[in-house]
């Protein structure tokens, strides 16, 4: 694009100097009137024998208002053209610098676009990472929850039973009575009457 | 040794008891079947004293035949090999235990282990209950207190079934 720009302004200024170069050679034209190579007159008729010189002066003044309305003409054509392309020029340049800042900010907003999907990925990786980090460590917390409840309770369980275990202890062996235990220690007695048995039969009976 | 023990005597120390004291009654057959053949008019020195135990057996043994210082021995060195060979047996209850009882589990012992066991008894308040029988190395703890111990872990759960 900024080629294009650039061989169109050389184009133009190529013009413009072509342009330019032309009214200086009228001017100087004008006002350095070229001298005419002298050739040798007419030898026997010559133009001041056929004009008379107030026609001649008519003819000079006539010839010089008329350059001068030429001159004037070009002049101001070459001024209307000059604003022309100049105005062309100026809408020119400022399309060109709208459509650069255009494309400019087309891009800006497609690289903060991306960099806000980036963003935006990278932030939905980082909060599903934290989720997952989250979630693991509510399950390392739950489990070590669930043991330490199961050690509470397993100790609580403990002296529980070492509680019941004592007071049993200590409270049966201030009240026993044989007499109602008599059936069920024959009925242990033969419960286990086959390992009994087969206990002295293996074993030798050396006297104590 | 066809010897069978009378269901009165059932721990060893009942047995050295009736063997010492059947000892000490042939030393003094002998003494006295001496001094008869030495002079048949001389009076027969007392007899020992001797436990209810002893004077049974012998008493036994004399309404099967005659009292003699053979017998005596015999019987004496048939109660010794019982006293080696026989399986002794050691129960332990929670209680002192009454002689009813004793005597029905020397009865099963005998009726069910060997007929020639020996049962000896004591007891230990600690087990809280039931009984331990200890034969030789072995011991069966069938007590209380074992098994409440052993069933430690499961007053919990019993615990919160109530």
């Amino acid at each position: 694009m900024a080629t294009i720009l650039q061989i169109f302004l050389i184009v133009d200024v190529f013009f413009v100097g072509v342009l330019a170069t032309i009214a200086l050679q009228h001017a100087i034209a004008h006002f350095r009137p070229r001298k005419q190579p002298e050739t040798p007159p007419p030898a026997a008729v010559t133009a001041k024998d056929y004009v008379p010189p107030m026609m001649r002066e008519r003819l000079a003044k006539e010839s010089e208002a008329k350059f001068q309305d030429a001159l004037t003409h070009s002049a101001a054509e070459l001024q209307n053209t000059l604003g022309a392309t100049a105005g062309q020029l100026d809408q020119l340049l400022k399309q060109l610098g709208a459509e650069i800042v255009g494309n400019e900010l087309e891009r800006y907003r497609a690289d903060l676009a991306q960099l806000r999907t980036q963003a935006q990925t990278d932030m939905g990786a980082i909060r599903t990472e934290v989720e997952a980090h989250k979630t693991e460590l509510e399950a390392q917390l739950q489990q070590e929850l669930t043991a330490e409840k199961q050690r509470l309770i397993q100790q609580l369980d403990t002296k529980l039973a070492d509680a019941v275990s004592s007071f049993l202890i200590e409270t049966l062996q201030h009240n026993i009575d044989l007499g109602a235990q008599e059936a069920y220690l024959k009925s242990m007695l033969e419960e286990h009457k086959a390992d009994f048995v087969k206990e002295v039969a293996d074993e030798p009976h050396p006297a104590e | 040794m066809s010897l069978t023990l009378p269901n009165n005597i059932w721990s060893p120390e009942d047995l050295k008891e009736l063997i010492g004291d059947l000892k000490q009654y042939a030393k003094w057959l002998a003494g006295y079947s001496i001094k008869q053949r030495v002079s048949s008019s001389s009076q027969p020195a007392e007899p020992p004293t001797l436990s209810p135990l002893a004077v049974s057996i012998l008493h036994d043994l004399h309404e099967r035949h005659a009292l003699t210082q053979a017998s005596v021995d015999k019987l004496i060195a048939d109660l010794e090999a019982v006293e080696v060979v026989a399986p002794r047996l050691h129960f332990t209850f929670a209680a002192a235990p009454s002689n009813g009882l004793k005597k029905e589990f020397v009865r099963w012992c005998r009726d069910n282990v060997s007929h020639d066991a020996l049962v000896s008894f004591s007891f230990n308040a600690t087990i809280l209950g039931g009984m331990v029988v200890r034969h030789g190395s072995h011991i069966f703890d069938w007590s209380f207190r074992r098994q409440i111990l052993a069933n430690r872990a499961k007053f919990p759960e019993v615990l919160r079934r109530v």
